[in-house]
């Protein structure tokens, strides 16, 4: 019975195979926002995301504000063709 | 997190607005899309929006202009170690070993296991892994594909996803592959054996997905020849403890999403009290030969024929629940229209067959939307087709149509924001904008189509219907992976 006790055995591996993945530096920061245009991605949790549009506009009158609003954790998301024209997003609340 | 990931590999900056205790996940889900340091503040789960708002809204503009610090700046290539063998010992230190367990903060705050789902398992050696391999002839490093193409169901917050024959499956959330041998060797964990296998496999084409933050419950359904062959518990009982087929095969589930999805309470798996059914998994049958006459058994309701052995694998919301009858309440409703459920129904006094599901549906749509998975036994089944339900589909149908209720009833739920996005878009059956229509139009509670509901008739005695608060899953096919 002792030699069955210390018996070594390989044992396999149950995780998932990860594929290699490529880390990517955050995009640049911007040197300033005036005259910019920042998307404002909304994802539900309307007590949050109206009372924060309309902070942002208000106060914040130099910057050129777009909006696309979704009631669902999915983004509304920008097209191609927006994303070139756009300098910098916020999402919210969701990730 | 992939848009945000596409948008910061595009060179816009990006700040994401969301809850602390969201913070492990954006972080986990960020390393599997290229972007773990993207920048995040906190908003509150409790302040009033207003208020939350001016304690944060610098931060956020500052994490479009603040510059970047040195480990946002880092790249490189994350290809973490990946051995075949994960460990080398004796079977106590291999038992140990797998059980082991790390600290997982907020919101969690408590050892989770990292290979197992809290309880021991049978340590996958070599030697019991070559084993359970003689249970299919797939070849042991063969990747696992979809087997057949079908286009998922529409909605939200289901489990549904479209695929394609040959397609590599990826695992849901960390988007992980598997081999045949990968769960050949979860089977071994969880106490399967050979002829169990097919089943397993089968199982993980479907991504063994783990849903969102809400409540989601993940189950199996098999259906067809194998239910037999296996020896399944289809009757009393059958979701509970004790049977040697359904319990492995259901913790095969929960173990391949530990293990092949990667998923972690607090991490990745944010479901927030997390579900019961989840807890050593969930596997159940169909009693075919207990269908009343022209009902469709569940392989043939998804286009397979009825020798054909599939698992529908299911992620639902609600929860479970059933109704209670009193002793001899239903009895007496369908032998002589006595008791309280004839009154309800004002059948007094009428000998059965009757509609029981009349007296069921009192309270099925009243704090949820959409199609339901009723599992009943055959008498009530029998009762129903006897009360004129021939098919599957009229009884879907039934249900379908008692789930309308007027819009303005319809305004007052939380979720109706979530499917109409916001009311900004078209509902799905009378193709008008939501906007337009007055609020006594009626608009059903129970999903976009009749047949996203499902029967399961079960081989249990003591009259019960039990309400898997979602609709059907998606089907896989058993005999493929034979």
């Amino acid at each position: 019975m002792a030699a069955t006790k210390d018996k070594v055995y390989k044992c396999l591996n149950p995780v998932g195979i990860q594929e290699p993945v490529d880390i990517s530096p955050l995009a640049p920061r911007l040197d300033t926002l005036e005259g910019k245009t920042i998307h404002f991605s909304i994802t539900g949790e309307p007590d949050i995301t109206i009372a924060l549009e309309k902070k942002l506009k208000m106060d914040y009158p130099d910057i050129n504000w777009t909006a696309k609003k979704s009631y669902t954790p999915m983004p509304n998301q920008l097209t191609d063709e927006e994303i070139k024209t756009t300098d910098g997003v916020i999402l919210g609340v969701c990730w | 997190m992939p848009y945000i990931a596409k948008l910061e590999k595009a060179g816009v900056p990006t700040v994401i607005v969301d809850f602390e205790d969201q913070l492990n996940m954006i972080r986990h889900t960020g390393l599997e899309y290229g972007v773990p340091n993207a920048r995040v503040v906190h908003s509150s789960r409790t302040i009033p929006g207003p208020e939350d708002v001016e304690n944060w809204v610098e931060a956020v503009l500052e994490g479009l202009t603040k510059p970047l610090t040195k480990k946002e700046k880092e790249s490189g290539r994350y290809a973490p170690p990946q051995e075949r063998i994960l460990f080398e010992g004796t079977l106590d230190e291999a038992q140990a070993f797998y059980q082991k367990n790390r600290h997982v903060p907020i919101p969690v705050d408590a050892p989770i296991c990292v290979y197992t789902d809290g309880l021991p398992i049978i340590v996958p050696t070599e030697e019991k892994v070559k084993e359970m391999l003689t249970g299919t002839s797939h070849k042991p490093d063969e990747l696992i594909t979809y087997q057949r193409s079908v286009e998922a169901p529409a909605g939200f917050a289901g489990m549904g996803i479209s695929r394609k024959k040959g397609d590599v499956v990826k695992f849901h959330p960390n988007e992980w592959t598997a081999t045949v041998e990968k769960v050949a060797t979860i089977a071994v964990m969880a106490g399967c054996k050979p002829e169990h296998l097919p089943v397993i496999l089968a199982i993980a084409e479907s991504g063994c997905r783990t849903g969102t933050t809400v409540m989601n419950s993940q189950a199996v359904c098999l259906s067809g020849p194998i239910v037999d062959e296996l020896q399944m518990n289809t009757g009393c009982g059958m979701f509970g403890p004790g049977s040697p087929v359904n319990a492995p095969i259901g913790r095969s589930y929960q173990l391949m999403a530990i293990n092949l999805s990667g998923s972690i309470p607090g991490v990745n798996r944010m479901s927030s009290l997390g579900s019961p059914l989840n807890n050593g998994g969930t596997c159940f049958a169909e009693r075919a030969s207990s269908l009343p006459p022209g009902w469709l058994g569940l392989n043939e309701e998804y286009s397979f024929e009825k020798d054909d052995s599939v698992v529908m694998v299911m992620g639902f919301e609600g929860g479970i629940s059933g109704r209670q009858f009193s002793p001899g309440g239903y009895r007496a409703l369908q032998k002589s229209g006595h008791g309280a459920i004839a009154r309800r129904l004002g059948v007094k006094g009428t000998p059965g067959p009757h509609n029981w599901l009349e007296y069921y549906i009192h309270s099925l749509w009243a704090n949820r939307e959409g199609p339901v998975t009723l599992v009943m036994i055959p008498e009530m089944a029998k009762h129903l087709y006897e009360y004129g339900f021939k098919s599957k589909d009229a009884v879907y149908e039934w249900l379908w149509k008692k789930s309308f209720r007027p819009v303005s009833e319809y305004r007052d739920r939380s979720w109706g924001d979530m499917t109409t996005n916001g009311w900004m878009g078209i509902e799905s059956v009378s193709k008008k904008h939501w906007k337009e229509m007055t609020d006594d139009f009626p608009v059903p509670m129970g999903g976009p189509n009749p047949v996203n509901n499902c029967i399961i008739v079960a081989s249990s005695e003591e009259e019960i219907c039990l309400n898997l608060e979602g609709g059907r899953g998606q089907a896989y096919s058993i005999d493929a992976w034979r």
